[in-house]
């Protein structure tokens, strides 16, 4: 049920026969194919447990399968493809430049006391001098809406505060891809809505796995539906969201937004 | 059973801040040394886990309740060097954000509860495991034995640095050492019951986290050879022989004399209390002392009780013990 | 007003002041009277509140006194009581020090002075981890146990008591450090080689 409409070249993300299983367990993902073309908005759906944090994470070569004593299937095939620029390990430093992560639980994330250094964190260890790192910071804060938030402490925002907090500082790092894990779970209208607003101004790629199928309507081009690990179906969003026996059939829920379009899929 | 500033003497604090800053200041080298990527959060996060864990209450009686110190937990899941430096950490920032225990005491308190209770009673684990094997039973038996041999030697050494903290001229410390051995003997079998159920609970959830001690350890042994078999016997032996000490410590009265002229030959022992005392205590001279019955009776009790209660439990929370254990009864209890 | 010293002054006076309530000998009043005096002006120019420094006393005093009372009770004698006083009166100086500390210096702030007098990185990225996650762990704590207490229907025995609450110990400890490992995670997916980088926060973003 996969399809590369994209070419490779113009591709920024490349998902290839994608498998992977946690050693003795059984199977997360199975035979995973798809692309994002630059710019394109990608919205991962499925149930929970389909395997969505973990596809996520392999984009960010951040499973064992890609670090140096994992004991597994090894192939020679780069299997997720970045920029042109495969996910293996001598390239896991550029990979993860690229690619910026936003963690589900926001506590994760913000380990530094202060929000200047958590957001100076990413610069920091890119190597960039102390001046353009400050520079960044100030940038990426403006760009999330908390300019002057600096000298706050981490532990003193509120739940939408720290997830914006926690872009500003994979923004610092000037990715091209950004791979968001339930950036909306427990936010509160308003900010849900603020977070949509900062992601659509974003201009490079990105792949967001949630169950708020509303936002996927607002903001997504295409849609993954990944169930049980493996890719049952991709397309535009609203053909996919509007499909009810498919939704139904992976425990999903037409939005009420695409309801009465397509009453019958 | 955190000591607070005062109560020792300057030149003890200084003595015991220098020796804990050397062993701190190792810890972090063979820290350094291990790094891997993961090191820094892991160890974090454990000295965070160990200054909530201490937030757990267990009651005793109605306002009375004791909490987990923490040393030997920390080291079977992060070894003993982060354990130590987990640890050192916990008793500063208890200090920085809430005035608990004192700073310069820290030095004494970090000998105590990180050096003592992570080294010391990461060594005591994998010496009784030498006996028992590295089996779920072998870890839960070791920490139980660890975590009490720890804070009895503890209280041992804090013995001795408040004995070299006072001059001992008129004081009868004898006394003193009844009360405080008797008081740890109670704080280590909770220590040992604490830590002994949360390591087994922990095995049964997700043994991979206390079995990384275990590769820990080997990576140990691969890097230093048999040397760090040793070193953790003797460190093992150490510990035991702190917390038999601790038992005979109130009836070292003869020995009093000798380290009496020894320190204030070295001009220690009167460096406290200069000056005039005032008149008006003079009233409480011959005041009786009423613990002085008691004393033999006490750390009989609280000496044999105490070693037999945890062996108990040891052995209760390994259900049925290996044919090895009078062997290491004979180690540990050792009177 | 101590809030806005410099902060290597507030840690060294801080300092100063323990080693004085520490070393000053009890027999010389004025000396006593004198260092008390300062830590009093020192609270009073800090607008600490009286009724909560005694508040924090009153929970501090009943373990020192129990370890200072052992003296006078195993000796007969006014060295006994004298020790006595001499253990409470430093040990009741000491904490107002530290108590004073506190309340004048957030720990971010003694985390940077800390830097600046070259404390090792490693010690200090563990630090400001430790202290970043001790509060979320707190919360964490806090939920389990009133999620404990809610399916508490009677009063249980003190051995149910331990095991449940070392049990909650124990679960705290695996989501501890699940945590770690997403920090670690974290961590690398902003570019972590193990190395700690650090640079100080621009002036006027100061509070």
């Amino acid at each position: 049920m996969t399809e590369s409409t994209v070419t490779s070249e113009s591709s920024a993300v490349r998902v290839e026969r994608l498998s992977f299983r946690y050693p003795g367990g059984p199977d997360v993902l199975t035979d995973i194919s798809f692309t994002i073309a630059p710019g394109e908005i990608i919205g991962l759906v499925g149930p929970s447990g389909a395997g969505k944090s973990t596809l996520l994470q392999h984009l960010n070569g951040l499973l064992p399968s890609q670090l140096p004593n994992f004991v597994g299937h090894v192939s020679n095939v780069p299997h997720v493809v970045i920029d042109n620029l495969p996910v293996a390990r001598q390239t896991i430093a550029e990979v993860r430049r690229r690619v910026g992560f936003l963690f589900q639980d926001p506590d994760d994330q913000l380990f530094c006391p202060t929000v200047f250094e958590d957001v100076a964190f990413g610069p920091l260890n890119l190597g960039l001098s102390d001046d353009e790192a400050r520079q960044r910071v100030r940038d990426s804060l403006a760009s999330v809406g908390l300019a002057g938030y600096e000298p706050r402490s981490t532990l003193r925002l509120s739940l939408g505060e720290r997830k914006r907090v926690c872009l500003a500082g994979v923004f610092a790092c000037q990715p091209s891809v950004l791979a968001l894990d339930e950036p909306f779970s427990s936010l509160d209208p308003r900010a849900r809505r603020t977070l949509i607003g900062i992601l659509k101004r974003f201009p490079g790629s990105q792949i967001i796995a949630t169950h708020d199928l509303d936002v996927v309507v607002d903001l997504c081009h295409r849609v993954l539906l990944l169930d049980a690990g493996q890719l049952r179906a991709a397309g535009p969003t609203a053909d996919i969201l509007s499909n009810a026996a498919l939704m139904e059939r992976h425990g999903l829920e037409v939005p009420w937004r695409l309801r009465g379009e397509h009453t019958n899929g | 059973m955190h000591i607070q500033d005062g109560v020792l003497s300057p030149v003890v604090c200084a003595a015991t801040g220098a020796i804990a800053l050397g062993a701190v200041s190792y810890s972090v080298h063979r820290l350094k040394q291990s790094v891997a990527d993961r090191t820094i959060p892991l160890t974090g996060m454990m000295a965070a886990l160990v200054f909530a864990g201490q937030m757990v209450n267990f009651p005793i009686g109605a306002p009375v309740s004791g909490h987990l110190l923490g040393g030997v937990l920390a080291a079977a899941v992060v070894g003993p060097w982060a354990g130590c430096v987990a640890m050192t950490l916990v008793l500063f920032v208890q200090w920085a954000l809430f005035s608990d225990g004192g700073l310069f005491s820290l030095g004494a308190n970090v000998l105590h509860m990180a050096v003592i209770g992570s080294w010391g009673g990461h060594a005591v684990r994998l010496f009784v495991q030498r006996f028992i094997g590295d089996s779920h039973k072998g870890i839960v038996i070791g920490s139980v034995i660890a975590a009490w041999a720890s804070v009895m030697a503890a209280a041992a050494l804090f013995c001795l640095e408040f004995r070299m903290s006072w001059p001992p001229s008129e004081i009868d410390f004898s006394k003193v050492f009844t009360l405080m051995v008797s008081f740890h003997s109670l704080i280590g079998l909770g220590e040992a019951l604490i830590t002994g159920i949360a390591i087994s609970f922990v095995l049964n959830q997700r043994p991979e986290l206390v079995a990384d001690a275990a590769s820990v350890r080997q990576a140990d042994a691969s890097c230093v050879g048999h040397g760090s078999a040793i070193t953790s016997t003797l460190v093992a032996g150490l510990v035991f022989a702190l917390a038999v000490a601790a038992f005979l410590s109130p009836f070292a009265s003869s020995f009093d004399d000798g380290l009496e002229s020894a320190l204030s030959q070295m001009g220690i022992a009167d460096f406290n209390l200069t000056g005039r005392v005032p008149g008006v205590l003079e009233g409480y001279e011959k005041v009786p002392v009423p613990i002085a019955a008691w004393q033999t009776f006490a750390v009989s009790i609280a000496g044999i009780g105490g070693t037999l209660a945890v062996f108990v439990l040891a052995w209760l929370l390994g259900k049925a013990l290996p044919a090895a254990t009078p062997n290491l009864n004979s180690e540990a209890a050792g009177e | 007003m101590c809030h806005r010293w410099p902060p290597l002054a507030k840690l060294f006076a801080a300092i100063a002041m323990i080693l004085a309530a520490t070393c000053v000998p009890i027999a010389h009043g004025p000396l006593v009277g004198i260092v008390a005096c300062v830590i009093f002006f020192a609270h009073t120019l800090a607008r600490i509140p009286l009724a909560y420094v005694a508040r924090r006393l009153l929970f501090f005093w009943p373990p020192l006194f129990l370890m200072a009372i052992s003296l006078p009770l195993s000796q007969a004698g006014q060295k006994g009581w004298l020790m006595f006083m001499t253990i409470l009166v430093r040990g009741t100086l000491s904490f107002s020090t530290a108590l004073w500390l506190v309340n004048v210096m957030p720990f971010d702030q003694l985390l940077a002075t800390l830097r600046r007098l070259r404390v090792p990185d490693v010690l200090l990225a563990i630090l400001s981890l430790m202290y970043r996650f001790l509060f979320v762990l707190w919360d964490e704590l806090d939920r389990m146990r009133t999620a404990r207490a809610a399916r508490l229907f009677r009063k249980p025995s003190l051995w149910a008591t331990w095991r449940s609450a070392a049990h909650l110990l124990g679960r705290l400890l695996i989501r501890a450090l699940d945590r770690a490992d997403r920090i670690h995670g974290a961590m690398l997916a902003r570019g972590w080689d193990g190395r700690s980088r650090w640079i100080e926060q621009p002036r006027e973003d100061r509070p």
